[in-house]
């Protein structure tokens, strides 16, 4: 166990430094920077002052091996646009997108094992066939899409919920929640169904799935012979088998709903980490761009790592070992 | 004997033929896969006829005037009935939307059939040789696969900057691990049968064995994939171009005309973005019900 444990931090670790190298050079090789940050009509002396403030004038593997120094330090450069430690302007949108995944999870979650239940229970009625075929459209509409139809019902005709924004915070412990405040909730309800679309379908995906198998179980059979009411049957013997995989999905998609954050926070005007990422890109904001997608690779993999530990701990058939190969 | 008229040649392409037979009638059986078919084609054919059928040519200056700025659907104006309203230049919605559904399938279809060449070729060659080539590819693909695809656009995108080819590149390298996987595990369970230890016997240059014989046995749960991951790739496309970072301004698809609608429509001028939303959700759908389709009726799981 702890050999694999090993095994799979210095994978990681491999995987980081192998991101940064291709990130960060290719990153380099796209646009000028200053052509963006110094106004044309300036002349050259102050492209010439600001090429070497922002260190481009040196060579490229030194700026790398600059870089790569500053990482081990926790410093992953200054915003060429912000003129803050990137890290810091990262970190700083953090817990809008945390609170955004959180929220939609919460809403797939909540939604998705009732509506699950019920697809599973009676696939063949109008009701279970519905909630299945709804589920399809959860996957395969785009995203932004969803979001444009939320705002256009919601916020513009109907009036009753606002388009963008975060709405008012309140610091728990140091850190800014809009759940903690009426108005940022009310903000908070759109994007979190916008993005907890895609997960929602997948939840009931699953757990329709999974209560279609259990019921057929000899277990389940047993249980009903034993003349166990119909309900203990479904929560007990039933839901019990069909939340180990449900969990799992809502883990290793934690991910996925991190990466469509930048979708659903560029459409709301939600203040996070992904929309500095859209924003950081169209203004070849190097530092930020590449800070990002390391810190952003590194939650990967380790919300991977973690889902196959628990996965283990939940189901003792899982043994962790490495394939080989 | 002459290689080229091997018995497998002959007996597969016999088998193919009655099964394709068989497979159409249980096509036509479905009519929600009939309609999407259909409607999937209708689409495909008015984006190839666009500039000759579209009432304006939305790209050409002198037929625009700004004056036709933001009219609702079914306004009159330059001659002409705008049934879909005008955008806040002046062009024909139904105009734009006709050319925007051609450079969003363009776009999709080639980097989904890239995408799928070079999957297909690295999946069974990857089966094929089996270990260390095999065990390298796959980590490879376990990797990517583990990254939403999304983000692996947007790094890619943030890698090369934008550009049709460069959109274009993105979505094919974050689409290849898909077809990778999938013909991989065909491949590997072909492998095993009798015809390919024929042509093992038969001391067939590899190539031979992998795309003469191997290749074609693949093909029908590379259809299925290739047909969703196309309309997740135009889905795909119409994001990136919709958060500014796709398709340039001078290639407006779908994703960038309701990316340009959507200020107007929080003022309540919801024709600019809605109805290429309309058009783009009807062609991803469209597509994804055959796909399922088909691939329900390949599953032999699934066969009554």
């Amino acid at each position: 166990m702890l050999a694999y444990l090993l095994r799979r931090l210095a994978q990681i670790v491999v995987l980081l430094f192998a991101m940064s190298l291709v990130v960060f050079f290719g990153v380099y090789a796209i646009g000028d920077p200053v052509e963006m940050l110094v106004d044309p009509n300036l002349g050259q002396e102050a492209r010439d002052e600001a090429v070497r403030v922002l260190g481009l004038d040196r060579p490229l593997l030194e700026q790398y091996l600059t870089y790569l120094d500053g990482l081990r330090r926790g410093d992953f450069g200054r915003s060429f646009i912000y003129g803050e430690s990137a890290l810091r302007i990262i970190l700083e949108r953090a817990p809008a997108t945390f609170e955004l995944a959180f929220a939609a999870m919460l809403f797939a979650v909540v939604l998705g094992i009732p509506l699950g239940i019920v697809a599973g229970c009676f696939p063949d009625r109008l009701l279970g066939r519905t909630v299945l075929g709804g589920s399809i459209l959860g996957f395969s509409l785009p995203s932004f899409w969803v979001g444009l139809m939320l705002i256009m019902c919601f916020a513009v005709y109907l009036g009753w919920l606002p388009s963008g924004g975060r709405g008012l915070t309140r610091d728990v412990l140091g850190v800014p929640l809009s759940m903690a405040t009426l108005d940022g909730i009310q903000h908070l309800i759109l994007p979190a169904i916008n993005l907890g679309i895609y997960i929602l379908s997948f939840v009931i995906r699953v757990t329709a799935a999974g209560v279609r198998e259990t019921l057929l179980q000899d277990y389940v059979r047993y249980a009903r012979a034993k003349g166990l009411s119909p309900r203990r049957v479904l929560f007990v013997h039933v839901l019990r088998n069909v939340l180990i995989p449900v969990v799992t999905i809502l883990g290793l998609e934690f991910a996925t709903v991190l990466a469509f954050s930048v979708v659903t926070e560029s459409v709301f005007a939600w203040p996070g980490m992904g929309k500095l990422l859209i924003d950081a890109i169209g203004l070849l904001d190097r530092p930020v761009v590449v800070a990002y997608l390391l810190i952003v690779v590194a939650i990967f993999a380790v919300v991977n790592l973690i889902v196959d530990i628990l996965y283990a701990a939940i189901d003792p058939r899982v043994r962790l070992t490495e394939r080989t190969s | 004997m002459i290689p080229d008229s091997s018995p497998t040649a002959v007996s597969r392409g016999a088998a193919e033929g009655t099964s394709l037979g068989r497979f159409l009638r249980d096509f036509v059986e479905s009519r929600v896969a009939v309609a999407a078919f259909v409607v999937f084609s209708t689409l495909v054919v008015l984006a190839l006829v666009a500039p000759v059928i579209s009432p304006q040519n939305p790209y050409d200056l002198a037929e625009i005037s700004i004056i036709d700025g933001r009219l609702p659907p079914g306004s009159e104006g330059g001659g002409m009935t705008y049934w879909l309203g005008t955008d806040d230049q002046g062009r024909d919605m139904l105009s734009a939307i006709l050319h925007g559904l051609r450079i969003s399938l363009f776009v999709g279809a080639t980097s989904g059939l890239i995408a799928l060449v070079i999957g297909m070729a690295l999946g069974l060659v990857s089966a094929y040789l089996g270990g260390r080539v095999d065990a390298l590819f796959m980590r490879l693909v376990d990797f990517q696969l583990s990254v939403p695809s999304i983000l692996v656009a947007l790094i890619l995108i943030a890698l090369l900057g934008r550009g049709v080819d460069k959109v274009i590149i993105a979505l094919i390298i974050a689409q290849w691990a898909f077809y990778a996987r999938t013909v991989r595990g065909t491949a590997l369970v072909e492998i095993g049968k009798e015809y390919m230890e024929a042509a093992a016997c038969l001391a067939l240059p590899k190539r031979r064995q992998i795309f003469r014989h191997l290749l074609p046995n693949c093909l029908a749960p590379m259809i299925v994939i290739g047909m969703i991951q196309v309309a997740s790739a135009i889905s795909l496309e119409a994001t990136l171009s919709f958060l500014g970072v796709g398709l340039p301004i001078t290639e407006p698809s779908l994703g960038l005309l309701i990316a340009n609608g959507f200020e107007y429509m929080l003022s309540g001028r919801y024709w600019i973005s809605v109805f290429p939303g309309l058009a783009l959700l009807v062609l991803i759908l469209s597509l994804n019900l055959v796909g399922d389709h088909v691939r329900d009726l390949l599953n032999p799981r699934l066969t009554r």
